[in-house]
């Protein structure tokens, strides 16, 4: 069945594709396992400072396991290996910086 | 908290005040909060974004949440012994909107 993104509440593996690239080395194409999705947040209005309360959880990785590729092309003094994270499940949390650089858009 | 649909829609709550423990004085006024669900997605970081954390983060979140975009303080009368009142003023949401996540990073 066709998922309706456009509806879709909860956090989801979705496809997702970029370009693995470092200093030294051609650039390669990886399309791989992410995480997208809709989580609950919201803000209430309290009684006590700092007078809004918030619950905010983002759609983020919760199970991973890492894949290494070889980026082509590298000069001599550059070693060739990549790894990067890829999601085997994907739920709603808090945004952990120790392990996630968190960004947020307008 | 249950809104289930996309974005980020006020929602309907009811605040009981209580000047103290007994509930000498006491209101009850309808207010608002945001709650909803807005876009979330969680992906390998950029080699730059690995660098600058030596190798911790390797995941990037990129994140909005539903929050108060617009509030108001309304008045609330609270209804005392003997036929008194007293009144005070508490805020509410007037407008939500998907917006950036402020407490997610923890």
């Amino acid at each position: 069945s066709v998922l309706n993104l456009k509806r879709f509440i909860g956090c989801a593996v979705r496809e997702f594709s970029f370009l693995a690239r470092k200093p030294g080395c051609s650039g390669l194409h990886i399309t791989t396992d992410a995480c997208w999705g809709r989580c609950e947040t919201w803000e209430k209005p309290v009684l006590d400072p700092p007078f809004i309360e918030s619950h905010q959880r983002v759609c983020t990785y919760n199970e991973t396991r890492l894949e290494t590729v070889q980026l082509p092309n590298c000069s001599a003094d550059m070693e060739p290996s990549y790894t990067y994270p890829v999601a085997l499940r994907c739920d709603c949390g808090v945004c952990l910086t120790s392990t996630t650089e968190c960004i947020t858009s307008v | 908290f249950r809104a289930l649909s996309p974005g980020c829609h006020l929602y309907p709550f009811n605040v009981t005040i209580r000047t103290d423990k007994r509930g000498t004085c006491r209101g009850t006024q309808l207010v608002y909060a945001c709650v909803g669900y807005c876009e979330s997605s969680a992906f390998p970081s950029r080699y730059s974004v690995l660098l600058a954390s030596n190798f911790t983060r390797n995941i990037t979140s990129a994140s909005r949440c539903c929050t108060i975009s617009k509030d108001a303080k309304i008045k609330v009368r609270l209804h005392c012994p003997r036929g008194r009142h007293h009144d005070m003023e508490i805020l509410t949401a007037r407008a939500c909107r998907c917006n950036m996540c402020h407490r997610s990073r923890y």
